[in-house]
């Protein structure tokens, strides 16, 4: 919802090392030494970018050091302690040999210009490996930059005149922390039980103990964040639109380093843990979807997203929880110049019975709105008067609803305007 | 304001948008000594490369058992494994079986009654007595 | 395809015929809509209580065989005798395509929007008018045809502002609650101002030590509730919440 400029993000990602070149496996290969050999010296480093091609290091795994990178062009990274037992995250050369990831990849259906080793990385935690340029959270931000505009986007075209809070739910129904965290589990990815250089680099790989602060929302952190939570002070949708995150939920890190300072060491964890565990799941499709974006571009991305997350089924009609429905669809239709609503009683199977039925219809002029039966006649009007209030903001002009991306698309057809809405009925 | 949002997940619907093959791993366990395992050593010879190759989403993993059964093992994306013991069995046997394992999706069996199972709500929409002008008697 | 256009629809209200593929008859459709008759709400409700009750001794059957037969129903007349065409043999085979347009009785579904929803540029709304124009009414609803006001009302409030009092009014109306909360109550106020009690509250507060007053005899009043009196409030509280949800 905010204006985003993809197109500028990745570049560094990518320029970080040389092009990948799309018709072999990339020669981009993050390239550490072998730890083993590296080790036994007392000092290690990790490259991220090295000249050779993957196939030499599959032919010569323990030849090291003399592979012809030039390390003035190509300076090493990362210069590990001396005392450093093992790398944090698996090396990236051994991303070739894992299986575990060649079926992701597989499955996934990605691309053969997403390098295995990429692919790697985007499921390395940053609570696994702090460093930026080892572990996934550039990636994420890419990628959740990516989702969160392509929800977007697609929900204000498909229900233009979706209240806000239920835009901002429904975002967080499709692309939100719990339903990527299903997704991520819907692909079959694994997590490691402890992350570190010596585990298969197809499992997904997050600490709970050491917390990684990489990953960081599109948002401000509010200075008046902890009135807003302790004090309830009241802020507004349009407030929250420009200052908190994509689902207009507030950021607050400093609340969740106390909170993960407060937490309970248990053998099998608590909810805070299982958060943190859908975070690093969800993090991880983001990085994946950022992957896809860097090195296929935006079209496969775009498909990626649609295919994965869009395809999801969402109730959207059961987000919405009406306070008073027969005001607003009075003040709906005082708007909108509609003949005030009147509510009528359709049929009814007998009010002296045990269990009475009633039907009730609203009608604006003589045009149905909506129609609801309950058990009395207060709560049939009222479910008529959700149901016809339901049915105006969940107006869709067609189920194949072009959107404003699809223009960036060569060959598009010429753009629909989209139909856009004067906004919801404000409540009193 | 008087709308609240009651948050709700979505739910993923396998096949509509993106397929992932639920088997995401199969073990073959063979034993070079046994006779039970004389055709499991003909597949993993002849047919498995074949196999391994039509299914890259599929991690495969052959290690040897000594003195059991030969037997196939396949894990699911839901977490359950299912195992299929395929002693004396000729190759193209096991193939047919190691397809079967393939192709599960890992749930436990059950009786199939009703031929659609759908998420969707009905086009039609679910049949109310207190609408339309019903049927006189 | 021949399997769905020879069987008799039972249950199935809403089918589409197409004439076998291969045929000289040129492809035509057409849509026939039903007309409603007039019906009152007493005859709507006995209706329904028809539709739900069987031959009694239905379910009482020595066999099962048996008790298929009994609960074995005839179709419904629309599908025997479609009410525009006298005499037309249902299970003839209609040699143009058609569409046999009976809606099921079933609740109208939120997503799909009534035409007087729709913005004016939408194309849904010319089907609607064509839809509208073959039934002859000017409405766009089928319910156009029916006499509404046959229907009794139910409460509804009208959201209309009416902007009849001045400012004058206002403080007139400030200072009487100020002056003697008791005597003009928000009702008392509401009925002389002809407004909304909502309006009335959104004007004017009542002193504090008359709304510490009004706190203290509900408590009061609170405190002698019974059980089950508590109860059923709390109850009623829950299913006004879970309404409100969508849970009822």
């Amino acid at each position: 919802m905010k204006r985003l400029r993809l197109d500028r993000w990745t570049s560094p990602l990518l320029a970080a090392r040389p092009a990948p070149c799309p018709a072999s496996r990339p020669r981009a290969a993050l390239r550490p030494t072998t730890a083993a050999s590296a080790f036994s010296r007392g000092t290690a480093v990790r490259y991220q970018s090295t000249d050779t091609t993957p196939e030499e290091h599959i032919a010569a795994p323990q030849e090291d050091y003399d592979d012809g990178t030039d390390h003035v062009r190509f300076p090493p990274l990362e210069k590990l302690p001396p005392g450093a037992a093992s790398l944090p995250s698996p090396p990236p050369e051994r991303a070739l040999r894992s299986a575990k990831l060649a079926a992701l990849k597989a499955r996934l259906a990605l691309p053969d210009r997403v390098p295995l080793q990429t692919l790697a990385r985007a499921l390395v935690d940053a609570s696994a490996d702090q460093n930026r340029l080892f572990n996934n959270s550039s990636l994420a931000f890419v990628g959740q930059t990516f989702i969160n505009y392509h929800v977007s986007e697609w929900l204000l075209c498909r229900y233009p005149r979706l209240p806000m809070k239920i835009l901002y739910a429904a975002m967080k129904g499709y692309a939100g922390p719990i339903s990527l965290h299903h997704v991520a589990r819907s692909w079959g990815i694994e997590h490691a039980a402890a992350p570190g250089g010596e585990v298969d680099p197809g499992l997904l790989q997050f600490s709970m103990h050491k917390p990684g602060d990489a990953f960081v929302a599109l948002g401000y952190r509010r200075s008046e964040a902890d009135h807003l939570k302790h004090n309830k002070w009241r802020h507004s949708l349009s407030n929250s639109v420009v200052f908190d995150d994509d689902f207009g939920d507030l950021i607050d890190t400093q609340d969740q380093a106390d909170k993960m300072r407060a937490r309970p060491d248990t053998e099998y964890g608590n909810e805070y843990t299982r958060m943190l565990a859908e975070n690093a799941y969800a993090t991880c499709v983001r990085a994946v979807v950022g992957t896809l974006y860097a090195h296929a571009g935006r079209e496969p991305a775009k498909a990626f997203v649609k295919a994965h997350i869009l395809a999801r089924t969402l109730e959207i009609e059961r987000l919405f929880s009406f306070k008073h429905p027969t005001r607003e669809l009075s003040m709906l239709c005082a708007r909108e110049d509609f003949e005030a609503p009147v509510a009528r009683l359709l049929s009814e199977t007998g009010r002296l019975s045990r269990t009475p039925v009633y039907n009730v219809g609203i009608f604006s002029g003589g045009d149905k709105l909506g129609e609801g039966a309950a058990a009395s006649l207060d709560h049939a009007r009222a479910k008529a008067a959700m149901n016809a209030l339901m049915s105006w903001y969940l107006y869709s002009p067609g189920e194949n609803v072009s959107v404003p991306s699809d223009m960036l698309e060569d060959g598009a057809k010429p753009w629909t305007p989209a139909y856009i809405d004067m906004g919801e009925v404000v409540g009193r | 304001m008087t709308i609240k949002a009651l948050q709700q997940i979505s739910a993923g619907r396998n096949g509509v948008g993106a397929f992932i093959l639920q088997c995401k791993r199969m073990d073959f366990h063979y034993c070079d000594w046994a006779g039970s395992s004389k055709g499991m050593n003909g597949f993993i010879k002849s047919l498995l490369p074949k196999f391994t190759a039509a299914h890259p989403q599929v991690e495969f993993s052959i290690s040897p058992r000594p003195r059991k059964h030969p037997v196939i093992v396949a894990h699911y994306i839901n977490g359950h494994s299912r195992s299929q013991c395929v002693r004396n069995l000729e190759p193209y046997s096991i193939l047919q079986k190691a397809e079967e394992l393939r192709d599960a999706s890992g749930e436990p069996l059950r009786r199939v009654t009703k031929p659609v199972q759908s998420a969707n709500p009905s086009v039609r929409g679910v049949w109310s007595p207190y609408h339309g002008e019903g049927m006189k008697v | 395809m021949d399997a769905l256009a020879t069987r008799r629809a039972v249950s199935c209200c809403h089918r589409a015929l197409l004439a076998p593929s291969g045929t000289a008859a040129p492809s035509r459709a057409l849509l026939t809509t039903t007309p409603r008759p007039t019906t009152s709400p007493a005859a709507a409700a006995a209706v329904a209580l028809g539709a739900l009750s069987l031959p009694s001794g239905a379910r009482t059957k020595a066999t099962a065989a048996r008790t298929r037969r009994a609960l074995r129903i005839q179709p419904h007349y629309s599908f025997l005798h479609p009410p525009n065409k006298p005499g037309y043999p249902a299970y003839e085979r209609p040699t143009t395509d058609e569409i046999i347009f009976n809606p099921p009785s079933s609740a109208a579904s939120v997503y799909h929007t009534p035409v007087k929803f729709l913005p004016k540029a939408d194309p849904r709304r010319r089907t609607a008018a064509l839809v509208a124009a073959a039934a002859g009414t000017g409405s766009s609803t089928p319910s156009g045809l029916v006499d509404l006001d046959a229907f009794p009302t139910v409460n509804m409030p009208d959201a209309r502002p009416r902007h009849h009092l001045t400012k004058a009014d206002i403080e007139e109306m400030r200072r009487l609650r100020t002056a003697d909360p008791v005597t003009n109550s928000v009702v008392t106020l509401a009925r002389r101002y002809e407004c909304s009690q909502l309006f009335v509250l959104m004007c004017c507060h009542a002193p504090p030590a008359h709304r510490a007053k009004m706190r203290e005899e509900e408590a009061k009043v609170r405190a002698r509730w019974g059980p089950r009196r508590r109860s059923a409030r709390e109850e009623r509280a829950r299913r006004n919440l879970m309404l409100q949800n969508g849970e009822l």
